[in-house]
């Protein structure tokens, strides 16, 4: 397992709106890397510190598309190509029957590497990221800056967040 | 968002100006006004314009019901600000009954080959069907689909009217009751509504799918109109934090998702006929892939399928009005070229009929249309202002 690292300053609160807010405001004074912790989907919080969409459906489009042409060519190539067979005395490439695959790869193409795409953005499986504070998973909700946001400054951020109504600021250093 | 509170917002009163007003009467009155010259002209083909124009807005009061009903069943919040247009739709059911009875009772063999005596007469096939394919029984199945759904429209719309009125939360589980109950009445009415009135015009023909297939239609082209509402509602202002872009979007993905579909059902009807190659069967497929109703018949694939999905598979496009506009228009021409491809080979096999006569049937039946369905959202609010889970919908917001 690689070592866990983990550095930055952490601001807690205990109301969803407020955290929604305060998270706005953090955005408009310019942080770049934070992120928010909470024990569940915030309304709103992707937008107040600026997400961006997922590139997934790119990717379930592009595999579909793949997988679609792939699974053409398979059936083009086999009942056509290397060994033609006359069934039912249709034509060797008979686009209705060969739908039903060309759809079920690009259903198989798509759906996997969605799913793959997904762990790989999550950074999955990683399973025991380090833990800030047991909370966060029930009652805290918690705006997190870790020590890789440009012009990183502890003393700055610790103040800012009181500024923003953080109820408490914990500075974390973990290695 | 969250500094809504559903106490100071609500929705404003509908209202159509008076223009508006009259030009669906004069659409009603012109329309039908042609379709009479058509039936002095030519009955048998203004019997057909009627049956196309007829069975197209039956799809849209159906699919009204059909939405209204899936939202009770599975105790939807999201789409509470916009059952009430799904409800609008259902207030034309009665007329669907008002309307169909002429054909059960006057079309006869101008629309259907096994009400012609002489033909059944040296017909064994069609002397087999006699059994269910006869006057009296079609007739007495007509009432009986159309009575079950005003029963059906009246009662679970009426449950949403009355809580407008006393907030009781006991009217929506009188609603998730008799949606259940629609939803089983309403796969085996449609099914045989549509075996009656479309397949029975080939009577020698059968497709065990083609209720589903109408069905699918029926939904897919419901949706795109009940968007079209929602964004009307949206774009006026008229339901200001109440119905939002959120929903519209929601509506558009259900109409990409039966666009899906729809194309799935048409193609396994296809499929299985291809591939069999029974005469019997390929009968339906014959008559439309010669004369101009092989392009009629790519049409479909083409609009109703290809340029619709991927029209709609973007965010943006689901969230952008004018474009989900033009998408939602595209398909609800659609539904009217499926169902005149469904009937109009009947009529005529070598050439594409169309002029003034479908152009009338269907203008009067949208003037018809029109004037019940703005007539009910004039009467009622907007939206269910007193249903139990209105405050899930206001807070209703499509994640990425």
């Amino acid at each position: 397992m690689a070592k866990k690292r983990l550095s930055g300053v952490v601001g807690f609160w205990s109301d969803d709106h407020k955290i929604v807010e305060a998270a706005h405001k953090m955005r408009e004074a310019g942080y770049k890397h934070f992120d928010a912790i909470t024990p569940f989907p915030v309304h709103g919080m992707e937008d107040a510190i600026g997400i961006k969409r997922s590139s997934i459906p790119y990717v379930t489009f592009i595999a579909g598309v793949m997988g679609g042409s792939l699974g053409l060519l398979l059936e083009y190539w086999t009942s056509a190509v290397s060994w033609a067979l006359n069934v039912g005395g249709k034509p060797y490439f008979s686009l209705p029957a060969f739908i039903p695959v060309t759809f079920e790869l690009t259903i198989l193409f798509a759906a996997l590497s969605s799913v793959g795409a997904m762990f790989f953005l999550n950074k999955l499986p990683q399973v025991d990221p380090p833990i800030i504070d047991p909370d966060l998973t029930c009652s805290k909700f918690a705006l997190w800056i870790p020590d890789t946001e440009p012009g990183y400054s502890p003393e700055k951020i610790e103040a800012f967040l009181k500024q923003i109504g953080a109820e408490e600021v914990r500075r974390v250093v973990e290695f | 968002m969250s500094g809504l509170n559903i106490e100071n917002v609500s929705p404003q009163k509908f209202k159509l100006g008076n223009t508006a007003n009259m030009a669906m009467m004069a659409m009603a009155g012109l329309g039908f006004a042609l379709l009479v010259l058509g039936f002095i002209v030519n009955h048998e083909r203004a019997w057909h314009a009627y049956l196309v124009s007829f069975f197209y807005f039956t799809c849209m009061a159906m699919g009204g019901l059909f939405f209204t009903a899936i939202q009770h069943v599975a105790s939807a919040g999201w789409s509470v600000n916009v059952r009430r247009l799904a409800e609008a739709l259902a207030s034309f059911i009665p007329f669907v009954f008002v309307l169909g009875l002429p054909i059960v009772i006057f079309a006869g063999k101008d629309l259907y080959l096994w009400l012609n005596a002489d033909e059944v007469a040296k017909d064994a096939i069609l002397q087999g069907k006699a059994a269910y394919l006869n006057k009296t029984f079609f007739i007495i199945r007509f009432a009986i689909f159309a009575g079950a759904w005003i029963l059906f429209s009246k009662k679970i719309v009426g449950f949403s009217l009355s809580q407008d009125n006393d907030g009781k939360d006991s009217w929506t589980v009188c609603a998730l009751k008799w949606s259940v109950a629609f939803l089983l009445v309403f796969a085996l009415s449609f099914s045989f509504f549509s075996v009656d009135f479309l397949m029975s015009l080939e009577p020698h023909w059968f497709s065990t799918i083609f209720g589903v297939y109408c069905f699918a239609g029926l939904f897919q082209s419901s949706l795109a109109l009940l968007t079209l509402m929602a964004l009307y509602v949206v774009q006026n202002g008229l339901a200001k934090g109440l119905v939002t872009i959120e929903h519209v979007h929601d509506l558009g993905k259900l109409t990409k998702g039966f666009t899906v579909f729809w194309a799935y059902i048409a193609f396994s009807q296809f499929m299985l006929i291809w591939y069999a190659n029974l005469p019997e069967e390929t009968i339906f497929y014959i008559d439309r892939s010669h004369g101009g109703w092989l392009y009629i018949s790519l049409a479909l694939l083409v609009f109703r399928f290809i340029v619709p999905f991927l029209a709609l598979l973007p965010r943006w496009a689901k969230r952008t009005p004018a474009h989900l506009t033009a998408v939602c228009i595209l398909i609800l021409v659609m539904e009217y070229v499926d169902i005149y491809w469904l009937v109009y080979p009947n009529y005529s096999h070598e050439y594409v009929a169309f002029s003034w006569m479908e152009i009338g049937a269907f203008v009067g039946f949208l003037g018809v249309f029109g004037i019940i369905v703005t007539r009910f959202l004039g009467q009622h609010n907007l939206i269910p202002i007193k249903d139990p889970r209105r405050e899930e919908s206001i807070h209703h917001h499509v994640t990425y």
